[in-house]
């Protein structure tokens, strides 16, 4: 077993804190209630600070080093359909497209749930329809996201949550790695 | 350009099975909402029974093409190692022909340059020797190989690649006549069996 450091702090604190501000708002907090409102603006901020530390940060959280280009995606998905176990040392370009994805809709969600705040979009339907349609869409992502880092964990011999939490990844030493 | 048209199919169908993924979600979260409220619900109202029979049938879709996205990449990664093989292979049958002719260093390095197709100018260019030193190495190859060309070198290693199973006999009724060929090679069949 060889280990690497991969996460660094802040990259693990917005994974969690993301965790508990979207479970908060979308199961715990009444939606009329100011917290919903404080807990959505949270949740905004963190994923701002995301997208700055994807342009400054550590090596593996820099955008740069997870881009999910087209090649990159079929690679994987040919290491899955052949089952060749290959280690992404960093998020896995199939992680990558999770990853924009919940990220932007978490910002899509933020901004539906402003809207409602406002006297021009108060009471407007479709505005009310698109951030309920998006959490759902963001709940999907999540059941899915779930199952892939328990599948992916499965497959690669690498325990995903666990990296996620202590930052570092343990790799079986027969896995080729893959940056 | 082959090369991106090879990754590009199957990109085009992960595209696809994506933008089927988003249209699952909308149409899931529809059924949801409409599942809310009872009077919405079949049998009371059949709209609600073909959208259901819809998303269902769209999550099969994407179910489907996935697995043939798997099969499909699959295919491909075994076609690309049977080539690799094959190429490798053909590799070691020219490296036989090499070892059994006797090549010097060289004449072994000459010999590879000039199978994979570069003239006598651009081998000598290549090795930083003359053009006088590349032929005459070269005319020790061809006279150690038994042939008096680099057409006839080149014959001679592709010959094994369409299969060593063709003695002198077959040979000449390949060199004889239309009939004779395919009696020959019917004689050729009927003598192994």
């Amino acid at each position: 077993m060889n280990t690497f450091r991969i996460w660094d702090p802040l990259i693990r604190l917005f994974h969690w804190s993301l965790v508990a501000g979207f479970a908060a708002n979308a199961v715990f907090t009444d939606p009329e209630h100011s917290l919903h409102e404080w807990v959505g603006y949270a949740v905004v901020a963190l994923v701002a600070v995301r997208l700055a530390w994807g342009l400054v940060g550590t090596r593996y959280a820099r955008f740069a080093s997870f881009v999910p280009t087209p090649k990159a995606v079929t690679e994987q998905i040919t290491d899955i359909a052949t089952g060749r176990r290959s280690v992404h040392l960093g998020h896995t370009p199939l992680g990558a497209l999770m990853i924009f994805n919940l990220l932007f809709v978490m910002l899509l969600i933020g901004l539906t749930g402003y809207m409602m705040t406002t006297n021009t979009y108060w009471g407007i339907e479709w505005v009310e329809d698109a951030h309920e349609m998006l959490v759902t869409w963001a709940e999907i992502s999540i059941v899915l996201h779930i199952a892939a880092v328990l599948w992916e964990s499965w497959r690669t011999g690498v325990n995903l949550p666990r990296a996620m939490v202590s930052g570092v990844k343990t790799v079986p030493v027969d896995a080729k790695l893959v940056e | 350009m082959i090369q991106t048209n090879r990754t590009d199919r199957p990109a085009m169908l992960i595209a696809l099975i994506l933008a089927q993924i988003v249209c699952a979600g909308f149409f899931v979260w529809d059924v949801v909402l409409d599942s809310g409220d009872v009077r919405n619900v079949w049998p009371i109202d059949p709209h609600f029974g073909i959208e259901a029979v819809a998303v269902i049938g769209l999550i099969a879709a994407v179910v489907f093409e996935t697995r043939y996205l798997l099969h499909l990449l699959a295919h491909k990664a075994r076609l690309e190692r049977k080539v690799s093989v094959a190429a490798s292979a053909f590799a070691d049958v020219i490296e036989d022909h090499f070892h059994t002719w006797g090549l010097t260093r060289s004449e072994l390095d000459i010999a590879w340059f000039t199978v994979k197709g570069f003239s006598i100018a651009e081998v000598a260019r290549l090795r930083g020797s003359a053009e006088g030193t590349v032929k005459s190495h070269l005319n020790a190859i061809y006279r150690k190989a038994g042939v008096t060309s680099r057409g006839e070198l080149l014959s001679l290693l592709i010959e094994d690649l369409m299969g060593e199973t063709q003695d002198p006999s077959d040979m000449s009724a390949v060199s004889g006549t239309q009939a004779g060929l395919s009696t020959g090679h019917g004689r050729d069949a009927a003598s192994q069996g």
